[in-house]
């Protein structure tokens, strides 16, 4: 076992990792073919640099473990099927051909993630809006006091007021942090983004059109800030549907952030009246 | 994203040494209210914080909630949703398998 740890602990582990993280993928032993010795409900905790609990040892334990290392930047929640020496097994076909297999709910357990939206103006509001409604914990921070006092926004969220640079360095950012940049010019959003591209946020999105959004980028690269960094930033900002309001440019913006964190297509799920044409043949 | 009244109960509770019985959604098929991860926290008393789907199939998985605190054992609990419409409450039309177990501090 990789480590010995009862119920108690591991719970109080769980708790931790929802309320202050660092996230966790909590591996548990949700069922097993016939003849596969395994204990049900018996839970192992992944973090990235170690693991708390078990389920059981040997090379079943060990491949969960790595797979659910894997799972943390994903934000993964699955139930996964695992043969009983540690192979993930994909795709209905190959379970259902497998001898043996052991099912293993995976679900990583993390603090809600942060959304922080700088600039306070129409689409900051309604970015952190829509954040809020996704259960994300919102910050938003402007220099204009009008635009960054907490009666503006009718919804949970953390209103910082003062200066870009100093506020934003101050700012704890993780890989579960999303940074929206709307501010009211390109120069502030240039300055926005030097100070948070290398930082490793889980997205940084610059709204602007192509030819003002390019010139920030290359101001960025000149001055020496990581161009692998600059070149993981979403800008400009959002998935195309159109958008034209500020709350419909939020919806684009979070659509994109959805996308980041869950993994997608981003098109329409229909199959736009083929399924009739296919009827016909 | 994240089940934070689920947690706050449970904390809650385990300050109070009190188990918890808490249901997960594992998997579903089909359509289904709630997706992978969704969750409900049973109390001892019976009373409960989240949801895994409302009528579909919620008063199954709180009985073996309350079933999972007396006798401790971890269990997948099926709820099918696909039998035919008639009025009633399940018209979701999907499967769903709901892991319960219980945890104390």
């Amino acid at each position: 076992m990789a480590d010995s740890a009862d119920s108690a602990e591991i719970a109080r582990a769980l708790l931790t990792a929802a309320r202050e993280g660092p996230a966790v993928a909590s591996c548990t032993v949700m069922g097993a073919t016939a003849g596969v010795e395994v204990s049900l409900g018996a839970k192992m905790l992944v973090y990235e640099d170690r693991t708390l609990g078990g389920i059981g040892g040997g090379p079943l334990e060990a491949g969960v473990a790595e797979f659910g290392r894997g799972a943390l930047p994903k934000h993964l929640v699955q139930t996964c099927a695992f043969s009983p020496d540690g192979n993930l097994i994909e795709g209905r076909r190959a379970i259902e051909a497998a001898d043996a297999i052991v099912e293993i709910l995976v679900e990583v357990v993390e603090p809600a993630s942060t959304l922080l939206v700088v600039g306070g103006g129409h689409v900051g509001l309604a970015v952190g809006q829509l954040g809020a409604m996704l259960g994300m914990e919102v910050a938003i921070i402007d220099d204009r006091e009008e635009y960054a006092s907490p009666e503006r926004f009718p919804y949970e969220a953390q209103v910082i007021c003062g200066d870009f640079a100093e506020e934003l360095e101050r700012f704890p950012i993780t890989a579960n942090t999303y940074i929206v940049l709307v501010s009211r010019g390109h120069k502030v959003d240039e300055l926005a983004l030097r100070t948070v591209a290398e930082r490793g946020a889980g997205y940084v999105g610059m709204i602007g059109s192509k030819r003002r959004t390019r010139t920030v980028l290359q101001h960025l690269a000149e001055a020496g800030v990581d161009r692998d960094e600059l070149d993981r930033v979403f800008t400009p900002i959002g998935l195309d549907i159109g958008a034209e309001t500020p709350e419909e440019i939020a919806v684009s913006v979070l659509g994109e952030i959805i996308l980041v964190r869950r993994g997608g297509g981003a098109q329409p799920m229909s199959e736009h009246g083929r399924f009739l044409a296919s009827q016909r043949r | 994203m994240p089940h934070d009244e689920v947690y706050e109960a449970m904390s809650d509770a385990f300050d109070g040494g009190a188990p918890v019985a808490l249901a997960t959604v594992a998997q579903t098929l089909g359509s289904t209210p709630r997706k992978t991860g969704a969750k409900m926290l049973v109390r001892e008393d019976g009373s409960f914080v989240g949801t895994i789907g409302g009528g579909c199939g919620e008063a199954e998985v709180w009985q073996e909630a309350m079933d999972a605190l007396d006798d401790g054992e971890a269990r997948m609990v099926t709820v099918d949703l696909t039998e035919p419409v008639d009025g009633e409450d399940k018209i979701c039309g999907g499967i769903m398998r709901i892991f319960v177990e219980r945890l104390e501090s």
